[in-house]
């Protein structure tokens, strides 16, 4: 929703956000909780201040949060860059009650780096986590893939990314569960990775809570799924796979 | 900054699952909104919408259907009317409410109403609800803004002013609002937790989005999805204790096939016991007794504050 405000959207559309706040984030922290999984919630640091109860929720079941920027930009001006990193962090780890770890956003290597982050979740050239450097060839991050295949808002949300009227698809849970599958199938045989991205005011929604129940179940039917926080699978990849080729 | 003016309409955190109970028993709501306006783009109703086939069938055939198939399940549904369609069917208007239907007010036109001035809309509310008034024998309880074809977003349109307005015009709901999948309040003055009862909308169940949309030739013909979707959520509503609604449009549902789904989907959900099958009017009425907003809705003081290069 702070996107749709900077866009300056409508109201109505702004309340379309409101329903990830007000309802959305508390699904699907149960639905992790009834699972025992522990999920990474890339979090606005503004969202700090608009539903913090729901975050604490996140933080006592013991979900992992991390940066999604402080009002959904990069600023491109560098000081004001930094300003917005450093508040973002800021107020994730005060209510994390431990530093931040990792970001999916735009924002520089060499800041982020300074800032003490890890890894990032940004795009994905290619399946299994690996490193990135900036333009110069250091400040080297590790990348956990994401995919906007794997992203529900894809599916589900009228007019993503600007798209319009003839351009909407809006599809069904039935279908996105079947493709989902395959993707995870796919890399489940072959030893992979599969980073799933879920927004609260679409996956939120209770047909979709009930088809993410149903992949969870599929996908814990299959022996050696590891179930990871984006922190745990970063710091295990860097423990075990450190950047060799690239300098840090 | 008063509270979280221009970010949220509502309060933190919605009522819980746990925490709704419904009249006698009953396990879920249910319930149908009909959207009996034809315009197509946010300067609402013109004369070239009226003069179409589809506008024929629409208000035809096409109604007629759909009414067969509600009285056939026994389901009361609430039409959104835009005012000036009293005057152009009113036939139509006295068959809905013969059937025991609510007719609430969609607008003058189903204009876009945000470009208009405080007293413009003012004038334009005023002049709507005398006319429906007039039709209904009463004053319409609700209010909708649903989205049309052409609109940019799919939530439906309205101005910084309208809810308050509908408080001032004695609205008893706003019928249209994503914010939550259950009734909710839209608050309308945050200092003094002034707020009116609002009643969700999703479009993921409003017919439009999936019936050649955005027109004609878009390829976009996939009711089997829209019935998928309907399924999907009500079972899901109904095995949290918690509302459905679906969004229809006779020019669309009234179609052929389209017309069988919905007659299918309705026996789903008739096979459920325990579904309170409400016209958006009572199920306000009932959570705002159940659920009034001066205990149940909670609005938190200001956290936010303002900084240089961030958003006010």
């Amino acid at each position: 929703m702070l996107y749709r405000r900077i866009l300056n959207e409508p109201a109505l559309q702004l309340a379309k956000g409101e329903f990830g706040g007000r309802v959305g984030i508390w699904r699907l922290i149960e639905l992790f909780d009834s699972h025992a999984i522990k999920a990474t919630i890339f979090t606005p640091g503004r969202i700090c201040e608009l539903y913090p109860r729901a975050l604490r929720q996140a933080v006592a079941s013991d979900h992992e949060l991390a940066d999604h920027m402080w009002e959904h930009r990069v600023p491109r001006e560098a000081a004001l860059e930094a300003d917005h990193l450093q508040k973002a962090l800021a107020a994730l780890t005060a209510i994390r009650g431990k530093p931040v770890s990792g970001t999916r956003s735009g924002h520089t290597n060499s800041l982020l780096k300074q800032s003490g982050i890890l890894y990032k979740s940004d795009n994905s050239a290619g399946h299994l986590p690996h490193y990135i450097a900036d333009k110069t060839g250091k400040n080297t991050l590790l990348n956990l893939p994401f995919h906007y295949a794997i992203d529900d808002a894809q599916f589900y949300t009228f007019g993503w990314l600007g798209s319009d009227g003839p351009a909407q698809r809006m599809s069904d849970p039935d279908r996105v569960l079947e493709m989902w599958w395959a993707a995870f199938l796919q890399q489940y045989n072959k030893g992979g990775y599969l980073n799933v991205c879920l927004h609260p005011y679409v996956s939120g929604r209770a047909l979709r809570i009930e088809m993410l129940d149903q992949l969870i179940r599929r996908m814990k039917s299959l022996p050696g799924v590891w179930f990871s926080t984006c922190e745990e699978t970063a710091t295990w990849c860097v423990k075990h796979f450190p950047a060799r080729r690239l300098t840090s | 900054m008063p509270w979280k003016t221009n970010y949220t309409i509502s309060d933190e955190i919605s009522l819980s699952d746990r925490g709704i109970v419904w009249p006698d028993h009953n396990r879920c709501c249910f319930n149908v909104v009909v959207d009996l306006s034809l315009a197509s783009g946010p300067e609402g109703l013109l004369p070239s919408d009226l003069a179409t086939a589809d506008s024929v069938f629409a208000m035809g055939v096409g109604l007629a259907g759909l009414l067969d198939v509600l009285t056939s399940h026994e389901i009361v549904a609430t039409f959104a009317v835009p005012a000036a369609m009293v005057k152009i069917y009113p036939e139509a208007i006295e068959a809905v409410l013969k059937q025991g239907h609510e007719v609430a007010a969609e607008g003058l036109f189903h204009e876009d109403v945000s470009p208009f001035s405080l007293e413009e809309e003012r004038a334009r509310m005023k002049a709507a609800t005398s006319l429906l008034s007039e039709a209904i024998g009463s004053r319409p309880a609700g209010w909708y803004d649903l989205p049309r074809r052409r609109d940019k977003f799919a939530v439906g349109a309205i101005s910084p002013y309208t809810t308050k307005l509908l408080v001032e015009e004695g609205y008893t709901y706003m019928g249209n609002c994503p914010a939550d999948d259950a009734p909710h309040y839209s608050v309308t003055d945050f200092a003094t937790a002034e707020a009116i009862v609002a009643m969700p909308y999703y479009y993921h169940f409003d017919d439009q989005f999936f019936m050649l949309y955005p027109r004609q030739g878009s390829g976009l013909e996939n009711p089997d999805i829209l019935f998928r979707n309907w399924r999907a959520e009500f079972a899901a509503q109904y095995k949290r204790g918690r509302f459905f609604s679906m969004t229809l449009h006779p020019g669309n549902v009234g179609w052929c096939n389209r017309l069988y789904l919905l007659d299918q989907f309705l026996d789903f959900v008739r096979s459920r016991p325990n579904v309170w099958n409400a016209v958006s009017r009572d199920c306000a009425d009932y959570w705002t007794s159940k659920y009034p907003a001066a205990t149940h809705l909670k609005l938190e003081p200001s956290v936010w504050k303002d900084y240089p290069g961030s958003l006010s």
